[in-house]
């Protein structure tokens, strides 16, 4: 099974213009900041928000194509949809809002009530079925949402923001059942989330989305470790540099040149791992280095290592241990040289 | 609230407050002094009482009826649809709010009379409206109605279509939506406005009264049995009695919404 979806859309002050193909096999997960379009590509799918141009596909039926002037209702499509906030109906029991999927479809109460009782056990509800679903905690009511939908066997299963109304505590847990279930389920499985972490932790490809468009895709890894784009990079932790190598040398955006040890030429995007950024009170001297004179713009501690923010020949982060931190007597708008080695410096083509 | 520059009220402000709540106050307590509290019981169960008491609730329960048959509906579609001219039909529907009722009553004669273009279609299927029941509690549904309708749109206001979006990906069509999800949400709206429309179709006198007159046993209604007795036969004692019953009526159904209305300003 397979999903492609080609979106143009204007919403607001989003334009939404992207192309995305999910294969079965593996959990996709959009990754994107707030209001990059994810929620609404979700409710495209799903066909609660209609296309400006473009065309939608799952498995074979043609959900919508605005050159054909196709388009099906929202229930005539088998997709399951788990909204952010769970969506379960307040004024049913958990039991009928997972047999309500059925129920529409035209089971008989009997039998829709049987296979929801099922999926309340899978999801170890099954002391909850009479229950509202206000009884229930965030972690539970996402997993009565998750048997709501499977238990209709969907084509395609869509996660808006799985963990967003889970507190911390239960996320751990709640990641764990999530991967399982998802596991299980052989349709087409795509999630939507602002959190890094959700990303790794259940999908194994991942597609960010930022700004309404699509600006990388690949593994966790691949994206996390060279990343195209400012945003995934500070997901990241990195440093993201952009310019032009030639021979050795990388001319930044910012008009600062890097001693880069590469064999790439032409446009380029670079890392630098925050704690491979060394600070000095004076200017070292001699070695392969690239010493660059910076202005401290802000110092956040995180535990046993501080985050350094400078600016000056290049915006950049450094992390430091809070004893060198005090050894350099860090300060806001003190000068300091940061020094980056040359095989430091992961430079990948733009 | 009461902290700070407020703890202490203005003298000037407390005054004709407190001849507000005389205002309300002495009336209500003038027609409780007059009770003949002895003789209520048997009054209360007097023929004549029981008789208006009867019609009234007969009347007033189709009233509810006809309001929530034709009300809900226009409710929903004010509150769910981009409906042209929903600005317009809202102004109408909420018309015999401020409208006298006696020009309610005068309007429906025109329209329904016997002599009318509807009147005699109906009267030529054996159907008379004015100085009937059902002349009756179609006067009074014309005026509780907007109550019931105003207050359901804002029930369906108060949530967007989240549910139904919900409803509509597990595979629900609309009419599924409309009564698993719209109405059952919306319950509590409709219940608050079917009670504010019976409450307005109980005390409803100008519009019954001109449409469908007084007629004992058929269109004497409560308020205007009330009436009747105080103004006609000037027997005040069954005019407070009648009075006594409306009031009480009156305190149930304020004490039934009184969460959704006091709750709202607590």
């Amino acid at each position: 099974m397979t999903l492609h979806a080609r979106v143009r859309t204007q919403l607001g002050s989003l334009h939404l213009d992207c192309d995305l193909s999910v294969e079965s096999n593996v959990t996709v997960a959009v990754l994107g900041p707030n209001g990059a379009g994810k929620t609404t590509l979700l409710r495209i799918v799903a066909g609660l928000t209609p296309l400006d141009e473009g065309r939608v596909e799952v498995d074979g039926t043609v959900f919508e194509d605005t050159a054909t002037h196709t388009w099906l209702t929202p229930e005539a499509r088998r997709v399951g949809f788990v909204f952010q906030d769970h969506g379960l109906f307040p004024h049913l029991s958990v039991l009928d809002n997972v047999a309500f999927g059925l129920r529409a479809r035209g089971v008989d109460r009997k039998t829709a009530e049987a296979r929801a009782n099922e999926w309340l056990e899978r999801v170890d509800l099954s002391r909850y079925a009479a229950s509202r679903p206000t009884a229930l905690s965030g972690g539970q009511s996402q997993r009565a949402a998750l048997a709501r939908v499977l238990v209709t066997n969907p084509q395609a299963l869509l996660l808006d923001e799985p963990l967003a109304a889970v507190d911390a505590s239960g996320r751990l847990e709640l990641r764990r059942a999530l991967r399982q279930h998802l596991s299980t389920f052989t349709g087409v499985r795509l999630i939507v989330t602002h959190d890094p972490l959700e990303a790794a932790s259940i999908a194994e490809r991942v597609v960010v989305l930022e700004d309404g468009r699509v600006t990388q895709e690949g593994s966790f890894r691949e994206v996390s470790s060279r990343p195209r784009s400012t945003w995934i990079a500070q997901m990241a932790g990195l440093n993201l540099l952009r310019g032009s190598v030639s021979t050795g040398t990388m001319l930044l955006e910012e008009g600062t040149s890097l001693t880069v040890a590469t064999n790439v030429q032409g446009p380029a995007l670079a890392t630098i791992q925050p704690r491979a950024v060394a600070l000095y009170r004076k200017a070292p001297e001699g070695s392969p280095r690239n010493v660059l004179r910076c202005r401290v713009a802000g110092v956040d501690p995180e535990g046993d290592r501080w985050r350094i923010r400078l600016e000056g020949a290049l915006p950049l982060i450094a992390e430091v241990t809070p004893a060198a931190a005090a050894d350099l007597r860090l300060a806001e708008g003190g000068e300091v040289f940061a020094v980056v080695k040359a095989t430091e410096i992961d430079v990948y083509q733009m | 609230m009461t902290r700070g520059v407020t703890r202490r009220p203005l003298i000037g402000l407390v005054i004709p407050a407190a001849v507000a709540v005389l205002f309300i106050a002495v009336p209500l307590i003038g027609l409780l002094v007059h009770v003949d509290w002895s003789n209520l019981p048997s009054e209360l169960v007097s023929t004549d009482v029981l008789t208006a008491l009867r019609l009234s609730l007969e009347c007033s329960a189709i009233a509810v009826v006809i309001a929530l048959v034709i009300g809900v509906p226009l409710a929903y579609l004010l509150a769910r649809t981009s409906l042209p001219g929903r600005r317009v039909l809202r102004g109408l529907v909420t018309l015999p709010l401020v409208l006298p009722p006696v020009v309610g009553g005068i309007a429906l004669q025109t329209a329904l009379g016997t002599t009318t273009p509807i009147g005699t279609v109906l009267h030529h299927f054996g159907i008379v409206l004015p100085f009937s029941t059902a002349g009756a509690a179609i006067a009074e549904a014309f005026v509780g109605f907007p109550f019931l309708v105003i207050t359901v749109e804002a029930g369906l206001r108060q949530r967007d279509d989240h549910f139904e979006e919900v409803a509509a990906t597990l595979g629900a069509r609309p009419w599924r939506r409309f009564w698993r999800v719209t109405l059952p949400l919306a319950a509590p709206s409709i219940a608050a406005g079917a009670a504010l429309c019976w409450a307005r179709a109980l005390g409803e006198f100008g519009a019954t009264i001109t449409f469908a007159g007084s007629y004992p046993g058929t269109t004497e209604t409560l308020p205007i049995a009330a009436y009747s007795s105080f103004e006609g036969s000037g027997q005040i004692g069954e005019a407070i009695t009648l009075s006594l019953l409306l009031l009480a009526i009156s305190i149930l159904v304020l004490v039934v919404l009184r969460d959704r209305w006091l709750g709202a300003l607590r």
